[in-house]
This record gives structure tokens, sequence and C-alpha cells, in this order.
């Protein structure tokens, strides 16, 4: 709708005065909203970086794990071990509020595994497997936690963009619109009350 | 079927093979040769050292490292079985009881095949037939269906009778792990009995096992104590028939919470002052580090028994163990090259 695209009223004028007050303080809010994301943003990239080097980390010793037992026990040791597991991790999924946003909770459950729930026998499975299985335990339980940091910064990400492009519609289309059109409506109310004085004196003469 | 037997084994011509075979065996420097080759080198090393059939056998169906890891098996099955066939008598009767662990790797691979749902011929591959169980048998237990049925074909074959309390354990928590640490429960128990401690080495071959299950327990209660497992349920795992650790002790043990609270009653051992201890007294203890020295007395162990009474079961049975440690070692050797492990790490995990 162009400025000009409005009826000339007071009413109209009114409206438009508490549709300006209005954007202008959800545009101060939106702001203070973009400006609080940006910084969470930045406390959750901070987070994101330790998780990402503790994946890295996790990964490569229990890679390294892996590789030794293979190298002790062979392949088909740590194989059949693998196949004996009755371990199901589970991840519990639930969502936490930042600045309005809901943004998803992930918690490992049941990651860890005692020796005894493994699945396969105590007294002989080396303990070269052993460490490899809890070294990988420990890498999911780390990607399950990195999951949800990365997925917060994404959403933060998204959010702040949205925000952004909120802000600015605000600040430079909508807000200069409104009060372009209450320029017009005041400018051609003070027109209409001139043009009522001229018509009012040519009536008095008459 | 390991019922005593009166007649005396041939050990003379047992003893002859054997010695004959461990000339064979592959000494220090020819790992020091294998740690600077690659895995086609060290395949084409082992084929002129004596694993040459194995090795053309099994090459259409794998190809490197793991034409290395299944040939080396099979040659020691295949080694294992020879040995298993020309003994007679008591020393036959020792040295199954002695290869039954085989067979209970065997079954162990088949039921964790099983429940995983790996095929027939995925469970085959993985199989190292070196025990008294003939191939004809684990094909009839491959092909079952169900784990039940696995146990009783084999509890036929191998003459096992599973508890009623450990059945109904494993069929309340699906948990496959109570069988098997029966099973190894159960063979040494057999192992035991097939020994008859009347003669110096049979006392001998006797002390060694007993001094094995030591290691075991006492490997089963650090493993459990680097998980926080103490106390009585420790005691569920504890193999009966050790030398110096018995019950009463193995109570001790368990109930210490920690390796280092462990220190002072693990003193008493004979593993204790020349492998736990340096360990102790290092400034990096992790239970692995505990485990492994106790292995390595193990494996001492085995070496001192080596050169006593040429004609007894003691040279079979140090050529079994040497055998199954060229084993581990070329596979160490052939899968550290190939994973990338320095050449210092391999040394370190090779047994020589």
């Amino acid at each position: 709708m162009g400025a000009h695209d409005v009826t000339p009223n007071r009413s109209v004028l009114l409206q438009l005065k508490s549709k300006i007050k209005l954007t202008q303080g959800g545009h101060k809010v939106l702001k203070m909203k973009r400006d609080g994301l940006i910084i969470e943003f930045f406390e959750v990239l901070e987070k994101a970086k330790q998780m990402r080097a503790g994946v890295s980390s996790d990964y490569e010793s229990a890679m390294e794990k892996i590789n030794i037992a293979t190298t002790v026990k062979g392949e088909i040791a740590v194989k059949s071990a693998a196949y004996a597991l009755k371990a199901d991790p589970q991840v519990k999924l639930s969502s936490k509020s930042i600045m309005g946003m809901m943004v998803p909770k992930v918690e490992a459950d049941r990651i860890h595994t005692k020796i005894i729930d493994k699945g396969y026998g105590v007294i002989t499975t080396s303990s070269y497997i052993e460490e490899a299985a809890m070294a990988f335990e420990k890498l999911l339980d780390t990607i399950v936690r990195a999951a949800e940091v990365e997925t917060t910064m994404k959403k933060l990400l998204d959010e702040i963009e949205k925000t952004k492009r909120r802000v600015n519609a605000l600040e430079f289309k909508i807000i200069p619109e409104l009060k372009e059109s209450e320029r017009f409506v005041k400018f051609s109310l003070e027109e209409m009350e001139r043009e009522n004085t001229t018509r009012l004196k040519h009536l008095k003469k008459e | 079927m390991f019922k005593r037997s009166v007649r005396k084994g041939n050990y003379a011509y047992t003893v002859t093979r054997v010695k004959a075979k461990k000339s064979h065996l592959l000494k220090e420097e020819d790992y020091d040769k294998m740690i600077q080759m690659s895995v086609p080198e060290i395949s084409r090393y082992i084929s002129e050292a004596g694993y040459q059939k194995e090795m053309t056998d099994l090459a259409g169906k794998f190809s490197g490292i793991a034409l290395v890891e299944h040939a080396t098996y099979q040659n020691m099955a295949n080694v294992f079985k020879s040995i298993l066939g020309a003994s007679q008598g008591e020393l036959a009767i020792m040295v199954a009881a002695y290869l039954e662990k085989w067979d209970i790797w065997n079954l162990k691979v088949i039921l964790r095949g099983k429940s995983y749902g790996v095929d027939a011929s995925g469970i085959k591959e993985d199989l190292v037939p070196a025990g008294k169980v003939d191939e004809a048998s684990l094909d009839k237990l491959i092909s079952l269906d169900s784990v039940d049925d696995v146990l009783n074909e084999y509890s036929k074959v191998g003459k096992v009778t599973f508890p009623a309390d450990v059945i109904s354990e494993y069929k309340e928590t699906g948990n496959a792990g109570v069988i098997e640490d029966f099973l190894d429960k159960f063979h040494y128990q057999r192992l035991l009995d097939s020994i008859s401690p009347y003669t110096q080495p049979t006392k001998i071959f006797l002390d060694y096992i007993r001094k094995e299950i030591d290691v075991v327990n006492l490997r089963t209660i650090m493993k459990l104590k680097g998980e926080g497992i103490y106390g009585e349920q420790v005691m569920k795992y504890y193999i009966p028939g050790g030398m110096q650790i018995d019950s009463k002790f193995a109570q001790v043990l368990a109930n210490a919470e920690t390796v280092a609270a462990a220190s002072g009653d693990m003193s008493r051992l004979e593993v204790y002052e020349d492998y736990i201890k340096p360990v102790m007294d290092s400034d990096n203890v992790t239970n692995k580090a505990v485990v492994t020295s106790i292995k390595k007395y193990q494996e001492d162990q085995a070496k001192k028994m080596a050169h006593m009474y040429p004609l007894s079961v003691l040279p079979v049975i140090d050529f079994m163990v040497h055998k199954e440690t060229e084993v581990r070692n070329i596979r160490i050797v052939a899968r550290g090259v190939d994973g990338g492990l320095s050449r210092e790490t391999i040394k370190g995990l090779l047994v020589i």
C-alpha cells in the first residue's frame, strides 16, 4: 500500500500515530532481541568450537584404541565382540527457550554400558577391546552433545537472520512509510481545514 | 570325554613331532625384519616360513591383512589338530582339554553371530577350528536357527551341561555373557580335572594351569575394578582352582574399591613384586597397564616350563603356547604396519 493510499481523516491519523508508536516499540524490542541473539550466538559458537575439538580428539582416541585392539586381538575377535553387544543407546529429545526461540535439548541416555551388561563374557574379553568400546561410547556421548550445540547454533543463526530482516524492514520500509502516510494525512487535513475556512468566508460574503 | 585314563601317552613320538615344528617357529630377528616390511611383503615372508598352504587356500576368499589373519589362524588350527591327532592316551586327554578353549571361542563366535543375525558363511569365516570339535559339527552348529538349538547341540558335542540358572538368566536378560562366563569357568574346571598330578611333569602342568587361573581371576578383578564394580558382584566371575588366589583371598581383593587399595593385598602374590609393583610405582597407573603386566607374567611362566622334562606334556603345551604367540605376533606386526602404528608401539605389543 502506498503512503498516499489512505483516506485522510482524523481517525486514520490517530490510527497511524498509534501504529507508528507500536511499530517503533516493536522495532526497539526486535533490535534488542537481535543484539541478544548475537551475544548468545557467540557464546554458543565458543561452545561449538570446543565440542568440535572434543569430537575430533575423541574420534582420534577411539580410532587409535580400536586400531590397537584389532592389532592385538585381531579383527575376528573385535568383530565378534561387537556382534555380542546388547547395548541400546537412547537419546532424549526435549526443547528449551532462548529469547523466545525454541532450541533442541538432546540428552544422551544409557550410552555407557557396564562390562557386565555388554552382552559378552567378562572373564576372557580383552581389556584392549573393552577400552576401545569405552572410547567409542565416549565419542558417541560427545557427538550427541555436539549435535545439541550445533543445532542450537544453526537455529540461532536462522533466528538472527530473520530478526535482522524484520528490524531492517521496520527501520527502512514500514516506519518511513507510516511516517510518510502520517505526513500526508496531516498535510491533507490541514489542506481540508484551509479549504473549509475559505469556503466559510465565501458563504459569509454572500 | 576327559575321564582319567590309565593309558600312558605316546610322549616320545608326539614330543619329537612338536620339537620339529618348534624349530620352524619365527624368531625375534624375523619379527624385526617383518616390522620393516609392507603387508604384501609380510604375506610373502610368512608364506615362505610355513604358512604357504593356508595362504594359497584362502587367497581366493581374502586379501591383504584379512588373508594374513585368517591364514595364520587356519595354520594354527591345522597344527593343533595334527598334534591332537598324533597324541594318545593321557597326553591326548590333556591336549584336548587344553584346546577346548578354541571350541569355546568358536561357540562364542557362533552365538554372537546368531544373535546379531550374521549369515552362516559370515560366521564360518570367523571360526578357528583348532579344538576338539570337528568342522562337520561346527557346520551343524552354524546351520541351527536359534541360540537355544545351538546350546542344545553343543551340550551334546562338547559334553557340557548348561546349568538351569545360567540358561534362565540368559533368557531373562538376553545377555549371552552369562553363558560365555560359564563356559570359561567350565573349561578351566575340566582342564584341571583332566590333569592327573601323579608325575612331576603333570604336576608342573597342573601348577601352570592353576597359575593361569590366578592370572585370569586377577585380570577379571582388575577389569571390574576399573568399571567401579567390586565386592560380591565380582565373585560371580571367580574361577575356583587357582594356586594363590582362593575364594577367600579373591573376596579380599574384590572388596577393595580401587586398584591402589588392592595393592597391599596383592603384594602376597608371586606376580606382584616383579610385574605389578613396577606398574604401581610408575606415575601412570592404569588398569590396562596392570592387566598387561599380568599377561607378561603368564607368558614368562610358560617359558619357564619349556625346558623341563623333555618327554612329557610340557614341551607339547609349551609349543602350543609358542604357536599361539607366533600367530598373535604375526597379526600384531601385519595389523600394526597396516594401521600405521609406529615401530616402537608394534614392538611394545609383541610378545617375544
